[in-house]
């Protein structure tokens, strides 16, 4: 699909009345987190990786976002939204174990890697975890569609789409406070917004 | 900007009245600088509505351009040929008349057509109507000097007429403010003066004009209507301060917050309403 | 310097001014010495009560185990970093069709959920207050909808309402103290679509400002509702009660989490534990009121157990933490040639409550309203992820034109069920208490209203030239119902007063004594609720019958 915002990006309104203090620290400590810094192993991290790119993968136009950096700090530090299935265990534990699954997964089916694996294999065993259809020993503890609905999915897009690349590449106005919006009616917008072009 | 358009015709309205002239001319100089006044309330306020409306049609340049006009004609005190004056009036009338047709058409066809949600927020009926008035007080100032010049006048332009005219005209503005000082729910208790002030104004010169008589009440309500128009400036000016981010964000805050521009077009108004007072008195003395 | 989110901010004789940044109020401290009334939370129950028991003269602590927020100067306008507003302590799910709670139900601040809630401001349909006379199904409230109508009036004052000056539905009501908003795009939708199904449509009633009142902006549509509002335009609990609260005298407790609540040899409610600045402190009270929302409400009362009352404090009808109630909130979704840009504005501005005033045509009991949405981009990523299963390619791709989807989204009345409840894990928090364990399946009465209400929605976005639509079935929202008000105390936890039927000393008054949800967002009804039962209090007093 063209990107109809390529010319857009909510960053340049960060210096404007869109932003207000609160909303430049928490974004600016969002960017410069790390995947090294996370702490969650060289092997996981490479899980970790190859599992994001095909989940959610980052828009052409705009500049790839560190979702993969912004899970491994969130499994780290072990902060979910508190409520969980009672077939999973708590965020962290349950994605060390996921990530583990999913490599004995790869090894299983593949003897190899899952970073490894090409882009269509490595969507056919993601398919197979949201189906439930699995092969590794480890999802017996581990239910395969409930680690994918309940973790992989929220978890994995709630990171990658609190990213501004993503904002900027959605057309989506982006942060707005102490300046909101005046035109609100159909087919209008205000010049800080992003204007759409292509195919529209 | 604003600020000179305004100061401009109320300098020249007092140095004609300082100077002794006929009645009509006298009369003429506060309708022109009455118009001149409306003329700059209305080129403020539509400049700042169509930008929020993006100028989407191109005919909403229009009120710019004739508002424009209006001002420079009825600001130049009479510097124009008389023809050249005509025309800017008359077109103001017709934008305007345009304008408010336009306007009625798009807000009967809102979702709900003419329910009140789109009364409050969709095109304005009131603003087209001001550049109506724009044109109507400019053309009785235009009158007003030809029967100056001892030309074939109809007595068209009689005090009774302009009288009605300028009567009219603060009812149209009182809806209006009533409209959207309802629309701000009359969260602040000033905003009820003007749907009480100039009502009474309205009625008062509504009554001189039936009688042909001139009340001695009338001058102070117009007196108090003008003042009030700037008052409601200053007023608006501090209510988008009041918003979200005041005037920092004022890109927001002057489209979101009260309309600036707005409330002088009582002032103008009132103005012509002492042209309209003297017209009338110039009949019971004459 | 600006205080780290994590601070203790209620102390020292002051606590924050909501409205003002760096601003602080003057906090009168009663210490632990026994106050007239401790109240646990501090949200749609809690507050209203706070701030009119204080304002009758009693003495009043209220807690919350969430922070203090100063908006204007805490909040960013991000989904992610303000779900710092939301409950996130450990809760477990299950049953058939577990729930999904965070930043979808529940809040965990001074204000509670009416902090991050989207201040759709609905009054229940009079008949709904006695659903099993009337319409033969669910139960009755010991209320009569007329006395609740005056209570709605009241606190459609206090929280400025916006709304439309003549209202399609129900018995006609006094005008709302502000103006409606304009509608958005998103809401234009909606009005659209009823009109071509020719159906009634409104601007919905809403608390947030149209016009500026106090030191609060008028709203600024930025749309960020659901994350807090950082202009103050919204009118939650925090910027309303809680300041009039400490005005009268109440002290406010933030970061206070309350664990359990004792009582005495005679079984009445001495006063309650909690934790507070890293140790367990106890705070006497001759009364406790209990106002932590659906969840946490039963959750305490269960883990407050004594020798005489085993199964839980105020228990001994066996339905504290039952016939928990969501409201269902299933959509339905569509692509428009329009750039309709819904994340401006606050996300329902226009409602249509036709299905909870008509019965017929219905194979279903119960109500329900739908609204315009407006989703902002991590909700909507998980909408399309959960609810179409996108992911990858397809779901970038379908991210990227956001700017063109409009949805419309119910609020539907699912029924008590006794099997729906809150019970307590053997797993235990930070705090060392157990957590609950919230169980939930759908019956068949509230899969027919999905089914109806989705198809309704899907019709009106068609009727629009909405194309590609597609329907939303997982979704719900706000919780009610695990500590019912009702008649006697065989069949109810609470009386018409909110008055235990058990615990005399001890009243429960939030989201958790509804009997029955109605097809309306319930923040609305548990103020009026509060306010009633304020005034109960008072007269009871005055009668010396506490
Ligand atoms: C995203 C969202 C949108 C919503 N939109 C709407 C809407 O548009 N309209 C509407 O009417 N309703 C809406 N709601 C629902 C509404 O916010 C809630 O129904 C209402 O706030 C519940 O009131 P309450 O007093 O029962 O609980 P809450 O307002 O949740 O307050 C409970 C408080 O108690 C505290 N607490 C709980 N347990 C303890 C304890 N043990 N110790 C100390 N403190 C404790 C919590 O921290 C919390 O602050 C929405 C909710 C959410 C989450
Ligand atoms: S849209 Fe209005 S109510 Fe919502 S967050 Fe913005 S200012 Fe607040």
């Amino acid at each position: 699909m063209a990107d109809r915002y390529a010319h857009y990006d909510v960053l340049d309104k960060r210096d404007t009345p869109s932003w207000n203090d609160k909303t430049r620290q928490v974004i600016d400590a969002r960017m410069s987190l790390r995947e090294a810094d996370a702490g969650i192993g060289e092997a996981r991290l490479a899980t970790l990786r190859r599992l994001v790119s095909r989940i959610a993968p980052q828009p052409e136009r705009h500049a790839p976002a560190n979702t993969v950096a912004l899970l491994a700090h969130k499994i780290v530090k072990d902060e979910g939204e508190g409520f969980r299935p009672a077939t999973l265990p708590r965020l962290r534990e349950c994605w060390l174990r996921g990530l583990d699954a999913i490599e004995a997964e790869a090894q299983a089916r593949h003897g190899r890697a899952f970073a490894g694996l090409d882009a269509e294999r490595a969507d056919a065993l993601l398919r197979g975890i949201e189906a439930g259809e699995t092969q590794a020993s480890d999802w017996i503890a581990l239910p395969a569609r409930d680690f994918w609905n309940w973790r992989v999915i929220p978890d994995i897009v709630s990171m990658h789409w609190s990213h501004p690349s993503l904002w900027s590449a959605m057309g989506f106005g982006g942060p707005a406070s102490p300046r909101g919006y005046v035109r609100l009616d159909v087919n209008r917008r205000d010049p800080w917004e992003a204007e759409e072009h292509g195919d529209g | 900007m604003r600020g000179r358009s305004l100061a401009l015709p109320l300098v020249r309205i007092l140095l004609r009245i300082a100077r002794p002239a006929s009645r009509e001319a006298r009369a003429a100089t506060f309708f022109t600088g009455g118009a001149a006044v409306l003329a700059g309330s209305v080129l403020a306020d539509s400049a700042t509505e169509h930008y929020r409306g993006s100028f989407r049609n191109p005919a909403m340049v229009l009120p710019l351009l004739s508002a424009s006009a209006s001002l420079i004609i009825n600001g130049g005190g009479g510097s124009f040929s008389r023809k050249t004056a005509d025309v800017v009036h008359v077109a103001a009338g017709a934008v305007g008349l345009g304008g408010l047709g336009f306007h009625a058409w798009n807000v009967g066809r809102q979702t709900g057509g003419y329910r009140l949600g789109n009364l409050l927020y969709k095109a304005p009926l009131g603003a087209p109507g001001a550049l109506v008035l724009t044109g109507l007080l400019g053309a009785i100032a235009g009158a007003l000097r030809e029967s100056r010049a001892g030309a074939v006048v109809p007595r068209l332009v009689t005090g009774r007429a302009a009288g009605a005219v300028v009567a009219f005209g603060l009812a149209g503005t009182v809806a209006e403010a009533g409209l959207l000082h309802f629309r701000g729910a009359f969260h602040n208790p000033a905003m009820w003066l003007p749907v009480s002030i100039p009502p009474l104004t309205a009625l008062s010169l509504a009554r001189d004009v039936a009688r042909a008589i001139p009340s001695p009440a009338t001058p102070y309500l117009l007196a108090m209507t003008a003042t009030l128009g700037l008052a409601g400036a200053a007023f608006h000016a501090w209510g988008v301060s009041r918003n979200m981010g005041g005037w920092r964000n004022w890109r927001q805050n002057l489209l979101a917050g009260p309309p600036i521009p707005a409330p002088p077009s009582f002032t103008g108004l009132a103005i012509a309403g002492f042209g309209a007072l003297l017209l009338l008195k110039g009949r019971t003395h004459g | 310097m600006a205080e780290d989110d994590a601070d203790i901010r209620c102390a020292g004789g002051r606590a924050p001014d909501p409205l003002v940044p760096g601003g602080w109020l003057e906090m009168r401290e009663y210490g632990e010495e026994p106050v007239d009334f401790v109240i646990v939370g501090t949200g749609a129950g809690g507050a209203p009560l706070a701030a009119r028991l204080a304002e009758a003269g009693f003495s009043v602590v209220a807690m919350d185990a969430g922070p203090f927020w100063r908006p204007l100067e805490d909040f960013a306008s991000d989904e992610s970093h303000q779900s710092k507003l939301f409950w996130t302590d450990d809760r477990i799910v299950d049953g058939d069709d577990p729930i999904v709670l965070g930043s979808n139900n529940s809040g965990k601040s001074v204000g509670g959920s009416t902090v991050h809630f989207a201040m759709v401001s609905l009054r229940f349909r009079p008949d709904h207050f006695r659903s099993r006379s009337l319409l033969g199904y669910g139960a009755d409230w010991p209320i009569d909808w007329r006395e609740m109508w005056d209570y709605y009036r009241e606190v459609e004052r206090v929280l400025h309402i916006s709304g439309p000056v003549s209202y399609p539905w129900g018995p006609k009501r006094p005008r709302y103290p502000l103006r409606a908003h304009p509608l958005n795009a998103a809401a234009d939708y909606l009005a659209r679509g009823a009109e071509a199904l020719g159906i009634d449509w409104a601007e919905t009633p809403i608390a947030t400002l149209s016009a500026p009142i106090g030191k609060a902006h008028p709203c600024v549509y930025r749309g960020f509702c659901v994350t807090g509002c950082s202009t103050n335009a919204k009118q939650s609990a925090l910027v309303t009660w809680i300041p009039r609260a400490l005005r009268a005298g109440a002290e406010v407790r933030d970061r206070a989490m309350v664990g359990r609540i004792e009582t005495g040899p005679n079984g009445l409610a001495t006063g309650v534990h909690y934790h507070r600045g890293g140790q367990w402190r106890f705070q006497r009270a001759r009364a406790v009121i209990v106002a932590g929302y659906a969840i946490e409400t039963p959750r305490l009362l269960l883990a407050s157990a004594t020798a005489d009352q085993p199964d839980g404090l105020a228990n001994s009808s066996g339905l504290v933490g039952r016939n928990l109630m969501i409201q269902l909130n299933q959509a339905a979704w569509g692509q428009v040639d329009d750039e309709v840009r819904s994340y401006k504005g606050p996300p329902s501005l226009a409602v249509s409550e036709h299905w909870n005033y008509r019965d017929e045509g219905k194979d279903y009991h119960g109500g329900w309203s739908y609204m315009s949405q407006g989703p902002l981009p991590v909700t909507w990523a998980k909408t399309l992820a959960g609810g179409r299963g996108l992911w990858g390619r397809e779901l970038l791709d379908e991210m990227e034109r956001a700017n063109h989807s409009v949805g419309l989204k119910m609020v539907g009345e699912a029924l008590p069920n006794a099997a729906n409840r809150v019970t307590l894990a053997d797993e235990t928090d930070q705090y060392g208490l157990r957590i609950p364990r919230v169980t939930h399946s759908y019956s068949d009465n509230e899969r027919a209203m999905m089914r109806h209400a989705t198809r309704f929605m899907e019709d009106s976005l068609k009727a629009t030239g909405a194309r590609e639509t597609w329907r939303e079935m997982g979704d719900t929202c706000h919780l009610g119902g695990t500590a019912r008000m009702g008649f006697d105390r065989t069949t109810s936890v609470v009386d018409a007063d909110c008055r235990s039927w058990d615990v005399p000393n001890l009243w429960i008054c939030d989201g958790s004594v509804f009997p029955t949800v109605g097809g309306v967002n319930p923040s609305l009804t548990i103020q009026a609720i509060a306010c009633r039962t304020a005034d109960r209090i008072v007269a009871m007093s005055r009668q010396g019958a506490l």
